[in-house]
């Protein structure tokens, strides 16, 4: 299949925007307290497709929301009864707008982990219905360091339109996906297809923005190297300073872990599934006092090792995708880049 | 929604008191099209529900060869489960999910000598299996069950193990850690007992063991002094789990889902899982 | 304010004197310009340490892990974190003869814009009120001022109040890291952790957010002492500085104007029980 660029100038790029807005449930950036959620949007005024990196919380949400309902339950005199829940109100068709590259690539990830033996069918219809137009990533921010795992700026097939600035105020739409090739069909009606040069003027964006990255690492050799430091002591050292909330993994893109709780009023009650995290001390303890993981720098070694190296051995994909959420949202600034790395001496 | 975490609902048919703080539950599919649907292996554990509390994870304690009803045996140790002891009445209904997890490997225990030994409420997984081995007793060589408790107040499924003392075809040998006045058999931990008085043949033994952590370690050490290959050697791991699909992410040892590549694994498999369990 | 040849020196000598197993300090991310806590177990580490108006995470929250229980601590305090080490001393969390402390007369340090940070405009005790040595020159205790959020959103109709909040327990993710960074939230067994809330039931939604947020902050009412560690932390940048500020002032104004952790073996206002309280809110 033939996958169209289309062409335009920051002015169209607003007007497609708006389109898209009045025509399709959008999501887009939001900024709430200071900091930028995905949220539904009505019109293009109360949201920022171009929010900053550090400041902006991720997708998962809208595929993985932080609570959402299992099911509800009621006991009468008759017996107790399921009842499904209000429909999900993730899985209707929609727009995300302002979709980063780790995001994007984030959902790439973790539809290893729901595609795997049981499908997750609630999380696929979210996927399937979702269209994920991108930002414009023009320069790295201080802790991203995704070009360093394993993805490639210039053909990431994670979202369906990728929007690319080109030289002289030109803006790229192009199509990375079927989807997104058919929905810029429908949906770009007046912009131009792009010439020739777009190719070689993205490329020159692309290099641009991959040389603006501080941070580097190989993370062939981090995975290699992190394979067999399991009794490693650096654990402990670098986790003397966590806290143990479970911010990083609530933040980050790609961590899937949850609880399943349930909340009663008498007869009547629901059953919720929320984001839970392997930095919480009650993770692993079970009924009775045994807990595999009962100090600090094992359940830090749980969460490294299973960024680097058990996902990937399990799934072939690393379990982090660079983005340095955790590190930005960490109440005391542990970056993980700096971890893995120490570990993996 | 969420489709994968929905459960079915069952009733409670019966509450065996076992033990002063393990009980089991006799279960049955309130929808009986469910039920022939739902079909299990020894080995296999369920999410069971009680409807406001939580969920836990509890093997099927009895073999799917005896349809129309499966055995959860709960043991009171933590919140959801004092919830179950405390709430739970015949008649009452409880969500299940499953059967998840893999299962004894049958096919391997073919043609072999079986010996079973169990601790506790690590009985409870063997049970499941003991029970599809007798169903299916030609298919198996010599049937040896040690089982042992703290004391003999403690040991699960009394009425059962009277029927197996009585079956010709079995060997059943019962220990308490603690003499007792009334205790006619066996008195000491399960691995002496073991090596003194079960004394097994190693030759075509499969070991299928269950039991505290602590008689585990015991047990594989004694196991190993017999001369036993870890290959011959099944057990089943208890970890926290919550889905039993292979997405909450608590049951791994390493890359290793227990909720999916186990709960039963042999000596041979764990000697290989980093330590973290 | 930089006073990390001072500190280097000092964390230096109690190491080479062996009269400190751990010392507790900053040093640089390596990244930006932020700061990371750091343990430090060794001499040869100190280089490492720093201090600047950047070192703003309360270092008295260390006292509660495994890390440092058990044994001999250095730490450095600024005013608010000493007030809080106040109060983990009165409540026997941590063993003063345990401890060296260096004390800072703080001169305020900066927020994410650059600017001094809301809480240490309206300091009320800049200099450490508990030190075994004390870096920089004292400035003493100033007058209590209300906060002008709190202010501003007293003018606020009930209505919109509740509105406010509602959107605020909305955005909470229930990650704990506000309690998690919280010096004075030192229980193990915590009552708003997921597992062990028979009240909350561990969900994230908007209700047990609430339930959380409010139960941990009076559990704080008379015993913060806005650091705002739990602020810092959290990742959806919300103002649970509302909270605190809200319960200091009534109990400013209604308990003595009592400010927490100011004296050592204070108890708090809601620990003790004096016969001039004005009870006027008791049925």
């Amino acid at each position: 299949m033939n996958l169209t660029t289309y062409s335009t100038d920051p002015a169209g790029l607003q007007a497609f925007y708006e389109a898209i807005i009045s025509a399709h449930d959008t999501y887009a950036p939001v900024e709430k307290f200071g900091k930028f959620d995905f949220t539904r949007v009505d019109s293009l005024s109360t949201c920022n497709t171009d929010s900053p990196i550090p400041k902006t919380m991720s997708v998962k949400p809208l595929f993985f929301p932080k609570s959402a309902k299992v099911m509800k339950y009621k006991a009468t005199s008759e017996g107790t009864e399921l009842t499904d829940t209000e429909e999900d109100p993730l899985a209707g068709k929609r727009v995300v707008l302002g979709v980063r590259h780790c995001d994007a690539r984030s959902l790439q990830v973790l539809d290893a982990v729901y595609k795997w033996d049981y499908v997750d069918t609630d999380y696929g219809k979210r996927r399937e219905n979702t269209i994920l137009i991108s930002t414009r990533c023009n320069e790295a921010s201080t802790h991203c360091f995704c070009t360093s795992l394993d993805y490639d700026v210039e053909q990431l097939d994670a979202f369906d339109v990728a929007v690319i600035n080109g030289l002289d105020e030109k803006v790229y739409l192009q199509a990375r996906t079927e989807k997104g090739e058919t929905f810029l069909k429908e949906n770009a009606t007046g912009l131009a297809v792009a010439n020739g040069s777009a190719q070689e003027e993205m490329k020159k964006q692309f290099e641009k923005f991959a040389s603006s990255f501080r941070l580097k690492m190989d993370y062939t050799e981090i995975n290699e190297k992190m394979q067999g430091q399991f009794d490693s002591p650096e654990f402990e050292d670098v986790s003397s300073n966590c806290v143990s909330c479970n911010t990083c993994a609530f933040v980050c893109p790609t961590c899937h872990c949850f609880k399943i709780s349930d909340e009663k009023l008498r007869d009547e009650g629901v059953r919720y599934k929320s984001y839970d995290s392997c930095n919480n001390v009650y993770f692993t303890l079970m009924a009775g006092g045994h807990n595999p993981r009962p100090v600090k720098y094992r359940r830090w070694r749980q969460r490294a090792m299973h960024k680097f190296v058990y996902y990937k051995e399990r799934f072939g994909v690393n379990l982090c995708i660079g983005c340095g959420k955790c590190t930005t949202s960490c109440p005391v600034n542990i970056s993980i880049f700096e971890v893995v790395n120490k570990v993996a001496k | 929604m969420e489709q994968l975490l929905v459960p079915m609902i069952c009733t409670v048919e019966k509450i065996i008191q076992e033990t002063p703080d393990v009980r089991t539950y006799r279960l049955k599919f309130r929808d009986e099209s469910l039920a022939e649907k739902f079909d299990w292996f020894p080995g296999q554990f369920v999410e069971f529900s009680l409807l406001g509390s939580g969920e836990c994870t509890f093997c099927i304690a009895s073999s799917a060869t005896r349809k129309g009803t499966f055995d959860c045996s709960i043991k009171r140790a933590g919140i959801v489960t004092a919830d179950i002891h405390r709430d739970l009445d015949e008649g009452d209904v409880v969500g299940i999910r499953g059967p998840y997890g893999n299962w004894f490997p049958l096919e391997d225990l073919k043609g072999k000598n079986l010996l079973f030994v169990g601790g506790g409420i690590g009985l409870a997984p063997l049970r499941s299996l003991i029970q599809y081995a007798i169903d299916n007793r030609n298919d198996y060589a010599d049937f040896t069950i040690l089982y042992g408790a703290r004391t003999s107040a403690d040991l699960c499924y009394k009425e059962e193990i009277d029927e197996w003392k009585n079956n010709k075809s079995l060997k059943v040998i019962l220990t308490i850690d603690k003499p007792e006045d009334t205790w006619k058999e066996n008195v000491g931990v399960v691995p002496k007992i073991l090596e003194e008085v079960v004394n097994p043949i190693v030759e075509n033994t499969k070991v299928i063991t269950c039991g505290p952590p602590i008689m585990i370690k015991y047990t594989l050490m004694s196991l190993d002094k017999l001369g036993f290959d870890p290959k011959d050697v099944v057990t089943t791991l208890e970890m926290k789990m919550q889905c039993g699909l292979g997405k909450c992410g608590r049951c791994n040892i390493g890359s290793t889902y227990v909720c999916k590549d186990g709960p039963v694994f042999t000596y041979e498999d764990l000697s290989k899982l980093p330590d973290e369990f | 304010m930089n006073y990390t040849k001072q500190i280097q020196d000092i964390a230096g000598r109690l190491f080479s004197e062996e009269k400190i197993d751990v010392f507790i300090g900053y040093r640089n991310t390596g990244f930006d310009e932020n700061q990371v806590p750091v343990l430090i177990n060794q001499y040869k580490d100190v280089d490492q340490l720093l201090f600047t108006d950047k070192s703003v995470f309360n270092l008295a929250n260390y006292l509660k892990y495994e890390h440092t229980r058990n044994k001999r601590v250095g730490l450095v305090v600024k005013g608010c974190d000493s007030r809080a080490l106040n109060l983990m001393l009165t409540e026997n969390q941590v063993k003063r003869e345990k401890l060296f402390i260096v004390g800072i007369a703080c001169e305020g340090v900066v927020d994410e814009t650059g600017g001094k940070a809301q809480n240490c405009v309206e300091c009320v005790m800049p200099d450490a009120v508990v030190f075994d040595e004390m870096l920089g020159t004292p400035s003493g205790k100033r007058d209590y001022q209300e906060n002008s959020d709190i202010r501003a959103l007293d003018g606020k109709s009930l209505t919109g109040r509740q509105e406010y909040f509602e959107e605020v327990f909305e955005n909470c993710i229930r990650c704990n890291a506000c309690r998690h960074s919280c010096p004075l939230c030192y229980c193990s067994n915590c009552c708003i952790d997921q597992e062990t809330a028979t009240l909350y039931h561990g969900a994230n939604t908007t209700s047990s957010a609430f339930h959380a947020l409010m139960t941990w902050s009076l559990h704080l009412a008379g015993r913060c002492v806005d650091c705002r560690n739990c602020e810092k932390a959290c990742p959806s940048h919300l103002p649970l500085h509302l909270l605190h500020k809200q319960n200091e002032k009534v109990i400013y104004e209604n308990f003595q104007e009592h400010l927490a952790g100011m004296i050592q073996d204070d108890r708090g206002a809601f620990y003790k029980y004096s016969l001039s309280d004005p009870d006027d809110f008791i049925m």
